[in-house]
């Protein structure tokens, strides 16, 4: 029972930061919105008996990309003006909402196919990652190490400044 | 209590990026709904994990949260770009796949 | 040995069009004239071997190459055959054609081109011969069409001159429209055989199966080929079209091959033509209008050639006179001395035509007979035998003409050809007088003439005057060995033998009454005919046959061509594919808005799809459910 009331908190936290991150108009709130979800992600986990993931999401997600990201934000501190107007917004979430709706169905009752009988025996602990990813995972581990290395290059040519004299845009 | 419940978050999470993603044009908040899908997966794989009793899942759900990051990283720096040449977070505004008139 | 004969004129056109193509300039005078005349010549001798085998009494030769198209029990082999008929017709082609050779070499002397004449020419050997020895229809036909091809060649020789190609294109179009007369014939003789065997003694043993009805239409059909080859009425206008092309063409196209044709092709099918006599009459009274037409024509044309040429057809009108009443001994006869003396004629106009520098009225000519006496002799000794006048070739061949229209008792046909035989002795030596004897209207310097160009005028000048010979019925004291040796289902003639005297007296009668005729009109002082009243100026103007086949044939289909040019096929056709194209465009830009750029679209696009198909599966294929 508590674990049931403790899932609706967390969902409804996770469930209220998405929205709000994609209703805002300024990206800061979005930002927020991200960070509250994350943080309800992170909640999730750790109710999935999931505690390496949980300590994962909070310092890599929270931690890292919604910090990054609000730091971004702030760093470009785009204007009212130079934000898209988009004066039929709600407009298009509703229509793109009936669009998905199906998709979301379909997701639903194609995963509820699965097993669904939560174990919850085990906690999985730093050790219990560790064993797997440092035996049977190694190579893919290896190959996102190398992905992270590829990305933090690829981010810093793009954002080198003589690249503004090709128009990517027009 | 069962894992339909996560399911059905997951579901609607995945959703709501992918409302996000296309419906939205603001190009921060674009970035953040493609973040919410790929973390939607890891919800999934998390719960999976607990279901089959596997840490297998949690491994992928991990490696999934590694490329959240490296994503960021990127579609950031892709961002600030942008922003520098147009003046403007508006994704509409990049139309450089148009087809000329003929 | 037959297929040699078929085939080695076919190789020395080849090797000959190759060695000119080579090098078109470079004159290789001695090596094409001794390969162009060389090859008719050695043919000449193996076909006179090959006659005297039969002479001799010999069956017909038959000589199986391979079978060209086999469909189950049917075949058509490349076969060749020569019988009694095919032998005559090859040894005077073959020996006729080599002398006409030889005179080529001499009057084609300075053409350029002189390579690709032989080449030609040689052609045209080879596929008269395919068309004589062909043992079965279909390989007739192919050496039929083989030798319109080589005359449309040769006509239109000279083809730098935009009307001589015209009048290639005419003989050849005319030619077509014969052509395709003769092909439906043959197809309709295929059908009614049903499957027998395609050879012509096949078709000889089985002609009865057919019914009387079909035999006709076969009848008319196979003439209206032979009316497009033999140049009758009403297909006749390619043939003074035709003198376009070099002399020794006109020589052999006249004399010996191409419209004597038509002539052999009826004899060939006289055990067809047997059957069916009320057609024979149709080609007999076509052949008497055709000679009739043909000599009034003459008598008014001043182009040397062309007179020659309507000649022809006049003479050609007697041959289809006399296979048409079923004396077809007589009709091959008539081929036979004819080809002598019509050769000769042309050779020696060729011969006056070189001599005077490429002149062809007669009008500007005169007084030739000093200069020029050996043609003038040799001339002279054709037209004799063209007039009909005794002992000369063409008295027996034309008198036994008219003795059987004369004892068959179509009297009409007898008195058109009388008539015309006084019409041919007019204007025959109205030729000879104007160009040989009357006064001449301007000197000329003469050119000289090669040897080559005047001893085959004495052979031809002897065979003139001799061939009749072979071909004497009982009156004249033969024994009609023409006759007895073709040995075709001929018409029995009854004359006695005071009426055939006192036919050839009239002949001969009507013959130098011409003569006398036209020397007193032309001899002393020859004058070029005027238009001066209503029939002059119709003969003149060719009785306006060409201007009406304008009018009816050319003209309507240049306006339907120019309809179509000008409105249907740019108007309709084009239009249509047009608009449609325009509307494809139209179409193409509206959805080319879609891609407007914007990736943010791109993903709708993809998914309202996507959202489409996961509608589909929840409610279509009962996921949900």
């Amino acid at each position: 029972m508590l674990e049931l009331s403790l899932f609706f908190i967390l969902a409804l936290f996770t469930l209220g930061g998405s929205i709000t991150m994609v209703v805002s108009f300024q990206p800061l709130f979005s930002a927020f919105g991200f960070l509250i979800a994350m943080l309800g992600l992170a909640g999730l986990f750790a109710l999935l008996n999931n505690q390496f993931l949980a300590l994962a999401q909070i310092m890599v997600s929270v931690g890292a990309v919604v910090i990054l990201s609000m730091l971004t934000i702030m760093t470009v501190n785009a204007q009212v003006q130079n934000l898209p107007k988009e004066p039929h917004k709600f407009i298009w979430l509703i229509l793109s909402s009936f669009l998905v709706a199906p998709i979301t169905v379909l997701i639903y009752t194609q995963l509820n196919t699965l097993p669904a009988t939560l174990k919850g025996a085990e906690t999985i602990t730093a050790k219990v990652i560790g064993n797997a990813l440092f035996t049977d995972w190694v190579f893919p581990f290896e190959i996102v190490s190398i992905l992270l290395l590829t990305a933090m290059v690829g981010a810093i040519v793009i954002g080198r400044k003589h690249l503004l004299d090709t128009k990517a845009c027009s | 209590m069962s894992a339909h419940l996560f399911f059905l978050l997951v579901a609607l999470l995945f959703s709501i990026g992918l409302v996000g993603v296309i419906s939205r044009r603001n190009l921060f908040v674009v970035y953040m709904s493609v973040e919410l899908m790929l973390s939607a997966i890891t919800l999934l794989f998390a719960t999976l994990s607990q279901t089959l009793n596997s840490a297998n899942a949690s491994v992928m759900s991990l490696l999934t949260i590694a490329i959240i990051a490296a994503e960021a990283a990127l579609f950031l720096a892709m961002i600030i770009h942008l922003y520098r040449i147009n003046r403007t977070l508006d994704s509409e505004q990049c139309t450089s796949l148009k087809q000329e008139a003929l | 040995m037959l297929s040699i004969i078929v085939i080695l004129p076919f190789i020395s056109a080849l090797f000959l069009g190759i060695l000119y193509l080579s090098n078109p300039t470079k004159k290789r005078y001695k090596l094409y004239t001794l390969i162009g005349s060389g090859v008719p010549t050695v043919i000449a001798f193996i076909s006179f071997g090959l006659f005297f085998k039969l002479f001799n009494g010999a069956p017909s030769l038959h000589e199986d190459l391979f079978n060209w198209i086999a469909i189950g029990d049917f075949e058509i082999p490349v076969a060749f055959t020569l019988d009694r008929l095919s032998s005559i017709m090859l040894v005077f082609i073959s020996g006729i054609g080599a002398l006409i050779h030889i005179y080529a070499t001499g009057y084609m002397r300075d053409e350029e081109g002189y390579g690709k004449f032989f080449s030609y020419f040689n052609f045209f050997m080879g596929a008269m011969f395919l068309l004589i020895l062909a043992n079965n229809p279909i390989m007739m036909f192919i050496g039929w069409e083989l030798v319109g091809l080589a005359s449309y060649l040769l006509i239109g020789f000279y083809h730098q001159d935009h009307d001589n190609i015209t009048a290639a294109n005419k003989a050849f179009i005319l030619n077509r429209v014969g052509d395709f007369g003769f092909i439906m014939g043959i197809a309709l003789l295929f059908i009614s055989l049903e499957g027998t065997a395609f050879t012509f003694d096949a078709i000889a043993l089985n002609i009865h199966n057919i019914d009387l009805q079909t035999l006709t239409w076969i009848g008319i059909l196979l003439f209206i080929g032979a009316m497009g080859k033999s140049a009758q009425i009403p297909l006749y206008v390619w043939l003074p079209d035709a003198m376009a092309g070099p002399t020794p063409v006109s020589a052999l196209i006249h004399a010996a091959t191409m419209v004597t044709a038509g002539v052999y092709m009826v004899a060939r099918y006289s055990f067809l033509y047997v059957e069916i006599p009320q057609v024979g009459l149709f080609i007999a009274y076509i052949g008497a209008f055709s000679a009739l037409f043909a000599a009034i024509i003459a008598t008014y044309q001043s182009d040397i050639k062309k007179i020659l040429a309507y000649s022809t057809m006049s003479q050609l009108g007697y041959m289809f006179i006399a296979v048409g009443l079923g004396a077809y001994s007589s009709g091959v006869f008539h081929v036979f001395t004819h080809a002598f003396f019509k050769a000769l004629l042309f050779m020696g106009a060729g011969a006056v035509i070189i001599a005077l520098h490429h002149e062809q009225n007669i009008f500007k000519m005169g007084g030739l007979k000093k200069q020029l006496p050996l043609v003038y002799v040799t001339m002279f000794v054709a037209t004799l035998a063209i007039s009909g006048i005794a002992p000369f070739a063409g008295f027996f061949s034309k008198d036994a003409i008219l003795a059987s229209a004369f004892a068959s008792e179509h009297y009409l046909i007898w008195g058109i050809g009388s008539f015309t035989a006084f019409l041919t002795a007019f204007y025959m030596f109205r030729l000879l007088f104007t160009v040989f004897i009357a006064p001449a209207s301007s000197e000329n310097k003469l050119h000289s003439l090669p040897k080559s160009m005047t001893w085959p005028l004495v052979v031809l000048a002897i065979g003139s005057a001799t061939a009749g010979f072979l071909g004497r019925n009982e009156a004249y004291g033969g024994e009609n060995w023409m006759g007895h040796f073709l040995a075709l289902p001929d018409m029995v003639i009854h004359l006695s033998h005071k009426s055939e005297y006192l036919l050839g007296g009239l002949n001969m009668l009507l013959g130098l009454s011409g003569m006398f005729l036209a020397y007193k009109m032309f001899a002393i002082k020859s004058e070029a005919p005027q238009e001066r009243h209503f029939f002059n100026r119709l003969v003149i103007n060719k009785f306006y046959v060409d201007t009406l086949y304008t009018r009816i044939f050319v003209q309507p289909l240049l306006l339907l061509s120019h309809l179509i040019a000008n409105v249907i096929d740019p108007k309709l056709f084009d239009g249509i594919i047009t608009t449609l194209s325009q509307g494809y465009l139209l179409v193409g830009r509206q959805f080319s808005r879609l891609q407007s750029g914007k990736v943010r679209l791109y993903a709708i696009q993809i998914l309202v799809g996507i959202s489409l198909m996961s509608y589909y599966m929840l409610f279509k294929l009962g996921v949900l459910g």
